[in-house]
């Protein structure tokens, strides 16, 4: 089968309040892989795979007809993927099999979400209609404290502290300050921040503060995707997939509780359990850890030929719109044993710096997170890494990983639903 | 009367005087244009810093619906929840308990075999929780609110149900009895969980070791008390006789 690579991209710059609206957004983003992309006829691009989540934020339906028409690629084939936060790396795996089916050589991803049109507290129940609404939504749920139950549920299990969400919280502004394209640093200025200012940071869910939580943001990515018959047309570098992996959970956190889809696949993960708590019925991944990570992870290693994904991957992008997140997806993208993530803070592999750096970006809590551009604007910042444009991209070296080789992302929606992860290497 | 609906007999109808309020809602119109600013406001695909401005038109447009959506084969957990009782269900051949019910059971082994209704008892333990001291719109006068998931005896599953407590009194394992509200409308706010009295953390409870926890959760709940005192008229004492009476009931 036909290797596809990522050749360029471009973005539109994520704020919390954008007046340009989406379809010029893209526009923008589009621009800007035409100018990096001089040998880009637009009329190469063979289909367009669109990205976005909601249809509630922007009262506009099929808004994947204005965005294609706007930028000149309509008459081409093109359609929309959604699944929550899992919309755009989706996209990106879509994309990937419709050029390594054979169907296509080059195609167009673009990714946009406008969410600040509606209030924040409305901007969360949009968002928490992602839930199942006859059951979580109804008793005062929404994101922040689905996510606040699953952190606790583990943090009480596996034994990290809130400083160690802190620790992480702190990492991502300290990182984004460096990227100029990023959220925090566009309201708070280049400064870096300390654990006291993340204890003084209001808490919203405990045990999440509002530093621990994804941003709301307006903004828009693309990404060019080619076939190696034509790759090199456009990038003297590509970076290429290695392999992806894709996988669910169920829609409802507690029934995870009694997980059959699950039980008895992951053994060695079921049996790391306390024994000060009851056990439930199936142990893994209950509502403590992120089951479809661990099977998508699985595929996407076994595609790519890693072993030791710690050793082997030079820099990651994960999906960790609250921090806690991220301690989990240490142990089921297979990193470390089950309970063991708050390691991986402690013993700084996963800072600047470390044997294997994540969200260097500023991930979605200090970059962005406009959803259906989100694993876009993670992935075209892996592009640039593992091209070494970082210092050329930022006017500033300090996030560029010298010789990255190979990088991880992974991207999900709901409270690990659904989701999937994807191998790069230059 | 719609088409989809031309087959049903409707059993008993509480919906009357919500349908006069939203026909007036509806008739307001939607995606209608009501205002408009105009404003300046950064512009351009730049780098923090390096924007060029220019004038945008915003306009203000509602958009508002009430849905009437059937609750399915688990319609029979809702009712029971009018009537006072607690259900879930059971699946005949793997005996796996559903709470939220299942109408299938979701057991590859089973087949999607349908399940069968079992009455639960009113008790069940936290299997996890957050304390919410910020929540979407329709519960901000509720805050701060413990939102929970419980395990109901004898279910195999947990239940998204409200605590009541106060805010760091609670913590996984705890026990809880399920007590309904006065006026009951088939959801699950009808029903709420409060501690069984006499309980104290266990010394492994990761809220009640942290003592750093604890004060900056107490630093902010005084923020919230503000906030509710200030936008509702909500005295922090009345909070706290809400837990209070709870947990005496």
């Amino acid at each position: 089968m036909v290797r596809v690579a990522v050749v360029g991209g471009g973005l539109f710059r994520p704020d919390r309040v954008r007046y340009e609206v989406a379809e010029e957004g893209v526009a923008e983003a589009y621009r800007m892989l035409l100018e990096d992309t001089p040998e880009l006829d637009p009329r190469d691009i063979e289909f367009v795979q669109c990205s976005y989540f909601s249809d509630h934020l922007n009262q506009q339906l099929c808004m994947s007809w204005i965005i294609q028409d706007y930028i000149g690629q309509h008459r081409k084939g093109g359609y929309r993927v959604e699944a929550g936060g899992s919309t755009p790396l989706d996209a990106i795996i879509n994309a990937y099999f419709l050029i390594r089916s054979g169907e296509f050589d080059l195609v167009l991803v673009a990714g946009w979400e406008w969410m600040s049109e509606v209030d924040t507290a409305t901007t969360n129940e949009f968002i928490a209609s992602a839930s199942d609404t006859d059951w979580d939504f109804t008793v005062g749920g929404y994101y922040n404290g689905y996510y606040a139950a699953l952190e606790l549920r583990h943090m009480q299990l596996y034994g990290e502290t809130v400083e160690d969400l802190g620790m992480l919280a702190v990492r991502n502004r300290n990182n984004a300050v460096h990227n100029p394209y990023s959220q925090w640093r566009a309201e708070h200025g280049t400064s870096y921040v300390t654990l006291d200012d993340y204890f003084n940071d209001r808490i919203v869910a405990w045990p999440y503060r509002r530093w621990n939580c994804a941003l709301i943001s307006e903004g828009a990515a693309v990404l060019l995707l080619a076939s190696e018959r034509v790759a090199r047309k456009y990038s003297d570098s590509p970076m290429w997939i290695r392999g992806i992996g894709l996988g669910t959970d169920s829609m409802r956190p507690g029934d995870r509780l009694a997980n059959w889809a699950y039980k008895g696949v992951f053994p060695d993960c079921e049996a790391i359990y306390p024994s000060f708590i009851e056990k439930p019925l199936t142990p893994y991944p209950e509502m403590a850890n992120f089951g479809f990570a661990r099977e998508a992870a699985r595929q996407a290693y076994v595609k790519a030929g890693i072993s030791n994904p710690v050793r082997e991957l030079d820099i990651a992008e994960l999906f960790a719109p609250y921090d806690g997140v991220e301690i989990c997806l240490y142990e089921d993208l297979m990193w470390c044993p089950r309970g063991e993530g708050k390691r991986m803070v402690r013993e700084g592999i996963v800072m600047r710096g470390g044997e294997l750096p994540c969200q260097l970006s500023g991930g979605l809590t200090a970059f962005a997170h406009p959803v259906g551009a989100t694993s876009l604007l993670q992935t075209l910042f892996l592009y640039w890494e593992l091209t070494e444009q970082i210092p050329k991209k930022f006017g500033d070296p300090k996030l560029q990983v010298s010789g990255a080789e190979k990088a991880l992302i992974t991207g999900h929606g709901g409270t690990g639903c659904q989701g999937g992860v994807i191998i790069f290497s230059r | 009367m719609d088409g989809r609906r031309v087959r049903e007999r409707i059993v008993e109808d509480r919906v009357s005087e919500v349908l006069r309020e939203w026909e007036e809602y509806a008739r307001r119109g939607n995606l209608r244009v009501r205002g408009y600013q105009i404003v300046r406001g950064p512009a351009g695909n730049t780098r923090v810093g390096e924007e060029e401005e220019d004038e945008f038109l915003i306009v203000y447009r509602p958009h508002g619906v009430l849905y009437h959506h059937s609750l399915g084969r688990v319609s029979k957990f809702f009712k029971g929840l009018i009537e006072g009782k607690l259900y879930g269900t059971k699946c005949p051949i793997c005996g796996t308990v559903y709470c939220p019910p299942r109408a299938h059971c979701w057991n590859p082994d089973c087949r999607a075999q349908p399940t069968e209704w079992v009455e639960l008892p009113k008790k069940g333990r936290v299997h996890t929780f957050s304390i919410m001291l910020f929540s979407a719109d329709a519960f901000l006068d509720q805050l701060p609110f413990i939102l929970g998931y419980v395990q109901i005896d004898g279910a195999h599953t947990a239940l998204p149900i409200q605590i009541l407590a106060p805010p760091t009194h609670v913590w996984i394992g705890q026990e809880v009895k399920i007590k309904f509200r006065e006026e009951r409308r088939g959801e699950l706010m009808d029903i709420y969980a409060v501690p069984i009295p006499g309980q104290k953390p266990p010394e492994w409870s990761c809220l009640h070791r942290d003592p750093r926890a604890l004060k900056d959760l107490e630093r902010d709940l005084e923020k919230v008390y503000k906030f509710l005192e200030e936008r509702f008229g909500i005295k922090k004492d009345d909070v706290v006789k809400r837990w209070e009476e709870a947990l005496r009931e």
